[in-house]
């Protein structure tokens, strides 16, 4: 169990978070202020005239003095209250929940996927470095990072939704009207955001595992007590690079949202990213601002669960010695 | 630290099996062949429009649109505005390269400075410096580029500003990291205790010394850019078409995917090559300069 120090550990990250969070929400309304033209002028349109463009403004509040106006939204967001959208006139918070759950599969799924291949691979590969397996691995994994996921993205439907039509090549369907349905129509998504992903997992963690059975010393006296190959590899080698392997993936998160946003775009998925990017072009501040901060909260929260996770698999940390 | 030691063991324990001079040219095959691949990119998209008879990009006629690759006088055809999709593919691939090497020298410039500063006087400099940059490493960078790109409205210059938003605080980073594990060397030690002024130290002594790894980064960091000024054009937010950029026209080539695949391919492999170009000698790089 997770004795004391640890949690002291987590307070203190918790801690840590808050200063981020509340710099990103200032950073984000100030670039969203800084937009020339608000969203008075883009609701009514090119032909309002400037007393009606000042009466609405008046209406929203978006004439008072932007550290007010900061101070209120913060308000209102610490209580749960996102605000509301400009565009739709709903509170943002009912659009963010659903948006989320589709978000949430599509990239739980690409880390299935992802690390699902990516371990065995890695470890494969690190039994038997420089051989077959090993090369094809590096060889696709190198070739992968430098692909574009939306040109991946296309690939993929290209080959398995226009070519085979195996899979549907956009639009989304509830997990609540077809389990199949929702798993093909995600499917395609989740494999465009995972590939990357898998690449740059397989290449850290193979290399790491290399590393470690050919350098350290542990591993060296594992192997002369008599242990198994497969036995060090995955009780001594792979239980330490799991310690990188964790930190990456939690780092992997902010990028990964943005890979949400284009992979959404081009799969036409109801998903965060697809809200964020329409609030973008109809200027709809409130919206993005709720998008950005919950992208923020996410990345903190991820970061800090990887240390949550160092704490629970180091005992050194666990126990609070240094 | 044995950590540390150890890649450097592991390295000489698969060098042994191969002879010194194939070892040799291994590494250098390592280099020169992204460095030549670049070398034809850049030579394609900057030198080739101004001496082969490359028709104008954009401009072109309707009545030759959607030509098939090998056409006479269009090598991959035309696109469905007619116009030349191998002159576009070269000024294209011209846009996104200055793009990202303004990105980069602008990371370089005052990301690198930045965080060499921030490491070498340390204290309350060093703690502000690092929060703000924790903020920008929080924010969701793709975020803040859509949303910057969207303010200023789409055109190279405000890809270059947006795209910097981000490049600025990940070489900063580096180059602080950089700039710590120097000052516990001797010559650091020294250059302090002989009175050398900051100026000097950061100069002659910090900038030679992180130079190689943030040139390593930069290498790197032009595949991320190259990417990332896709998907900003793909998006729409990134260099408006007409002007063709590689971006916007693998986001064209979509429209009509199915029926013309070429199109979006095309684009796509001269991002690919580019990028691996890029990443392979960054790789290379940081190899050569990690193995001594």
């Amino acid at each position: 169990m997770l004795g004391s120090p640890s949690l002291r550990l987590v307070g203190k990250r918790l801690l840590m978070a808050v200063p981020i969070v509340l710099g990103v929400s200032i950073l984000t309304f100030w670039v969203l202020n800084l937009i020339p033209g608000n969203a008075a002028q883009q609701l009514l349109g090119p032909e309002a005239s400037p007393d009606q463009i000042q009466q609405l403004e008046e209406e929203m509040g978006l004439n008072r003095p932007q550290v007010v106006r900061y101070l209120d939204w913060l308000g209102g967001a610490v209580h749960g209250d996102l605000g509301t959208s400009l565009v739709s006139r709903q509170p943002v918070t009912d659009e963010l929940g659903p948006r989320l759950a589709v978000s949430g599969e599509v990239v739980g799924l690409a880390f299935l996927i992802s690390l699902g291949l990516a371990i065995p691979v890695s470890l494969l590969a690190a039994r038997w470095p420089n051989r077959m397996l090993d090369r094809i691995s590096m060889v696709v994994s190198t070739t992968g990072l430098s692909v574009a996921n939306y040109v991946f993205a296309l690939l993929l439907v290209l080959l398995f939704a226009v070519q085979l039509a195996w899979f549907p090549a956009i639009g989304y369907t509830p997990l609540s009207e077809s389990v199949t349905g929702n798993l093909r129509s995600l499917a395609l998504p989740a494999i465009a955001i995972a590939f990357p992903l898998f690449c740059f997992y397989t290449r850290f963690l193979r290399s790491d595992l290399v590393d470690q059975m050919q350098g350290e010393d542990y591993i060296m006296t594992a192997r002369a007590k008599g242990i198994g190959p497969w036995q060090v590899l995955l009780r001594h080698a792979f239980r330490n690079s799991a310690f990188g392997l964790i930190t990456i993936v939690g780092l992997n998160l902010s990028t990964l949202i943005g890979a949400t946003v284009i992979i959404e775009q081009i799969f036409a998925l109801p998903g965060i990213g697809q809200m964020l990017l329409q609030a973008i072009n109809t200027r709809d501040f409130i919206v993005v601002q709720a998008c950005v901060i919950v992208f923020a909260i996410i990345t903190v929260l991820a970061n800090l669960l990887a240390d949550l996770l160092y704490a629970v698999l180091d005992p050194r940390i666990r126990y609070g010695s240094n | 630290m044995a950590v540390t030691e150890a890649p450097a063991s592991s390295v000489l324990a698969v060098d042994e099996t191969a002879p010194a001079p194939a070892r040799k040219w291994l590494r250098s095959l390592a280099i020169g062949l992204p460095a030549g691949l670049l070398v034809l990119i850049f030579g394609a998209c900057f030198v080739l429009p101004l001496v082969a008879p490359i028709p104008k990009p954009t401009g072109g006629d309707v009545l030759s649109s959607s030509l098939p690759p090998f056409s006479p006088g269009h090598l991959l055809g035309t696109d469905p505005n007619g116009n030349d999709i191998f002159s576009r593919i070269l000024y294209g691939g011209r846009s996104s390269l200055i793009v990202a090497i303004s990105v980069n020298l602008l990371g370089l410039a005052l990301g690198g400075s930045l965080g060499a500063l921030s490491a070498h006087f340390g204290g309350a400099v060093d703690t502000i410096i690092m929060r703000v940059l924790d903020v920008f490493i929080a924010f969701p960078s793709l975020v803040l580029t859509l949303a910057v790109a969207q303010s200023l409205g789409p055109s190279q210059r405000n890809t270059i500003f947006a795209l910097a938003f981000f490049s600025i605080p990940a070489f900063a980073r580096i180059s602080r990291a950089a700039t710590l594990r120097l000052r516990e060397q001797p010559f650091m030690v020294a250059a302090k205790l002989s009175g050398t002024s900051t100026w000097r130290i950061l100069v002659r002594h910090i900038a030679p010394n992180i130079g190689p790894q943030l040139m390593t980064f930069a290498m790197l960091g032009m595949g991320i850019i190259m990417i990332i000024e896709g998907a900003l054009s793909f998006l729409g937010l990134g260099i408006p078409p007409p002007a063709p950029s590689w971006g916007n026209m693998i986001a064209q080539g979509q429209l009509s995917l199915s029926a013309t695949p070429l199109l979006v391919v095309w684009p796509s492999l001269a991002l690919f090559l580019t990028v691996i170009g890029f990443n392979q000698l960054g790789e290379a790089l940081r190899a050569r300069w990690s193995g001594r």
